[in-house]
């Protein structure tokens, strides 16, 4: 028995530990940045301390938020989208629709606050460590003590639980009514929500123009617009993913053969799902190419204005790259997380190609263009979605437009996307492929 | 190329399209005395080429992983499988890596399941092709919509498997089985899933493909009116064969499988 449990754990581990973990690493991060709110209003903290620590906390902890919502929201629908099988299982055995969303949601609600309780250790202690960095920089004075209240809690469990039960619901309602049989429409709400995302990012984006080039919180407007425009890009992108494969197909099929044949078959059809792999990319590349280029310029208007002297500058800078950092390191992990819960769940599919007589080579040489298409998409919508932000802001913030930076940050951030999403989808597929065939399709039949 | 080199010196002609000599394959862990199970013990067989045979036994009788191991998919413990005079998995030759044994039963060996195993992504005629398409051949358009035609789905080419009944599934299924003319068809409970108009539609096919095409067919089934359908049954008990039956009819075959039970425990 315990072979049989192993074994299935190790076919399926994707399935729950991927959940719980995006979970957890989203209230750590939520939590860490919003006890700064608590520490900040905590008694006798000065004025200074207690606004750069609220500046903190609604900047960075405020996109940082919005980020980890669609973070933890895109790894659920990956997740729940992979239990087709088990719905219909549970619907020939004679549970209502109702009585499936009920146990999906509430699993998945349950996962996420178990999650979010684990990370109130970690992000009490986060919460002390950046405080000691803001410490260290001058920004607040070394008398506040740190404080882990009720804003940090309830931020944090409010967000990862909402975003895991609003996903779940929603994907777990397009799979009971692919399961009764109803065609699948175009997506209505999808197209609004899409281009709803859109506006609102364009909108955000446009209102950094309104605010003064001091304004502690100019870097919240474009960020917010990045991360929303990254999400109407994921959502509309698939589609014209679609379109795209179909132009090139005679292209893909001439370099790579029968792999990049199939590649183009699998990517047209399931387009649709392609948005939660894609969602993750290009907010990866969308925010780190963003924030950090932003902070970059922040940073040297900053040094240019002579408001600090050399040494205060370096720690600020510190400061500033370390909350940047830990939030692009978030979007990264949660890349990998998504990649390999959404390979790890297609061993029974390179079963059937297999048995169809693919080599064990053409099953990974169609991961990989798999890879190389979706790493290219994503990295052109979220550059274009790091532009949307980045140019305002440098706009708004020194006299020029394109940030002085050079193409080394950007170089950078392109290369850790492809890095994550070559390395993650195709060693995950290698180990998809070490089972036998029949035993692969047997799965999840 | 090197896999020339041990065709084997027994050659018994074309006649032959599959042998197994003293197949063996055990389950469960090595080292755990008594957890083992013999699935396969020293099975000796030999199937001559444009000839229907029908596995049959009771539940763990060993017939699915005979299938397994004579198709390639599994790789016996010992003992040899020639596929066509060819050694596929065992024997005096270098291991096949799973690349080249894929590459091996592309072109000798086609398949059925229960569950179909038709990608959902591909439609009916990419997924007939596609054992064409992934060795690489040029797939002519005509040959497609003839074999296709041949299976009763001419005017299902576009059409996606979730679209299809499950007959019409497994009859594309087949089509793509018959589309590289693979010298021996595996099918592993191929109307399992199916109700009996569907099933007999597929078992004609594959008699048909036996009768007008030459192929050679193998099939494990547990109803006997589908082995009613073969030149021979070959009946299996715990790992070992025990007897065979030809120009079966659905009794002779049920009347042979409620007493395998019986010589089984009398042997013991």
């Amino acid at each position: 028995m315990l072979g049989l449990a192993a074994r299935s754990v190790r076919q399926r581990p994707g399935r729950f530990l991927a959940t719980l973990l995006s979970a957890f690493l989203g209230a750590a991060i939520i939590m860490t940045f919003n006890s700064m709110y608590d520490t900040a209003g905590a008694s006798g903290v000065d004025k200074v301390s207690s606004d750069t620590l609220t500046t903190a906390a609604s900047v960075v902890g405020g996109y940082g938020t919005l980020l980890v919502f669609f973070a933890v929201a895109s790894t659920l629908t990956v997740n729940v989208r992979q239990r087709t099988e088990e719905i219909d299982l549970l619907r020939s055995t004679g549970a209502t629709p109702a009585q499936i969303k009920r146990m999906v949601v509430g699993e998945a609600v349950v996962v996420a606050l178990v999650g979010a309780l684990l990370a109130i250790g970690p992000a009490m202690l986060g919460g002390r460590v950046l405080l000691d960095v803001f410490k260290d920089s001058g920004q607040v004075a070394d008398s506040v003590d740190p404080s882990f209240g009720p804003i940090a809690l309830m931020s944090g469990i409010d967000v990862t639980v909402l975003a895991a039960a609003g996903a779940a619901f929603l994907a777990v309602r397009r799979a009971t009514r692919a399961a009764a049989g109803g065609r699948r429409k175009p997506g209505r709400a999808r197209t609004v929500a899409s281009w709803a995302a859109l506006a609102v990012g364009a909108l955000a984006v446009c209102s950094t123009f309104a605010m003064k080039a001091t304004d502690a919180a100019l870097m919240a407007a474009p960020a917010y617009g990045a991360i929303l425009l990254s999400v109407g890009f994921a959502l509309v992108s698939t589609r014209l993913l679609r379109t795209v494969l179909g132009r090139v197909e005679p292209l893909v099929t001439a370099l790579t053969g029968a792999s990049g044949y199939l590649t183009v078959r699998n990517m047209r059809q399931r387009a649709a799902e392609l948005s939660g792999v894609l969602m993750p990319l290009i907010l990866f590349t969308g925010m780190a190419t963003a924030t950090l280029y932003m902070q970059a310029v922040e940073n040297d208007a900053i040094k240019a204005s002579g408001l600090t002297r050399s040494i205060e500058d370096k720690n600020l800078e510190t400061l500033n790259f370390t909350v940047v950092g830990i939030i692009v390191v978030f979007a990264c992990i949660m890349l990998i997380n998504s990649l390999y819960a959404a390979t790890s769940y297609r061993v029974r599919e390179f079963g059937q190609q297999r048995l169809a007589g693919a080599t064990p080579a053409q099953v990974l040489g169609t991961v990989a263009v798999e890879g190389v298409v979706l790493t290219v998409t994503g990295v052109f919508f979220g550059t274009l979605a790091a532009l949307a932000g980045i140019l305002p802001f440098t706009a708004v913030r020194t006299d020029g437009l394109l940030p002085g930076q050079g193409l080394g940050i950007w170089i950078t951030v392109v290369a850790v996307a492809t890095a994550a999403t070559l390395v993650t989808s195709l060693a995950t597929a290698r180990r998809g492929v070490r089972v036998p065939a029949v035993e692969a399709v047997a799965l999840a039949a | 190329m090197r896999r020339h080199q041990h065709r084997t010196t027994h050659d018994t002609g074309r006649a032959e399209a599959l042998r197994l000599v003293k197949v063996t394959k055990t389950y469960g862990a090595g080292d755990a005395e008594g957890a083992t199970v013999r699935a396969l013990d020293d099975i000796t067989l030999s199937l001559p080429t444009g000839t229907f045979t029908a596995v049959m036994g009771p539940s763990g009788s060993g017939k699915s992983t005979l299938l397994h191991c004579a198709a390639g998919l599994d790789r016996p413990d010992s003992g040899l499988v020639v596929v066509d005079g060819e050694e596929m998995t065992g024997g005096t030759g270098p291991v096949r890596s799973e690349a080249q044994l894929t590459k091996f039963r592309r072109t000798r060996v086609g398949f059925v399941f229960q569950q179909y195993n038709l990608l959902p992504t591909l439609t009916v005629a990419q997924n007939t092709v596609l054992p064409l398409k992934l060795a690489g051949r040029r797939v002519d358009r005509g040959r497609v919509e003839r074999i296709l035609g041949s299976v009763g789905l001419g005017d299902r080419l576009g059409h996606r498997p979730d679209q299809l009944s499950g007959g019409q599934r497994q009859r594309v299924a087949i089509a793509r089985a018959l589309v590289t003319e693979p010298s021996v068809v595996f099918a592993d409970e191929p109307t399992g899933a199916l109700d009996t108009r569907s099933a007999r539609d597929v078992l004609s096919l594959l008699r048909e493909a036996v009768r007008v095409h030459g192929r050679t067919v193998v099939m494990v089934t547990h109803d006997p009116v589908a082995a009613s359908y073969a030149d021979a049954v070959q009946f299996l008990a715990d790992g070992r064969l025990a007897g065979r039956l030809t120009a079966p009819t659905a009794d002779a075959v049920a009347e042979r499988l409620a007493h395998l039970g019986d010589d089984v425990t009398a042997g013991v």
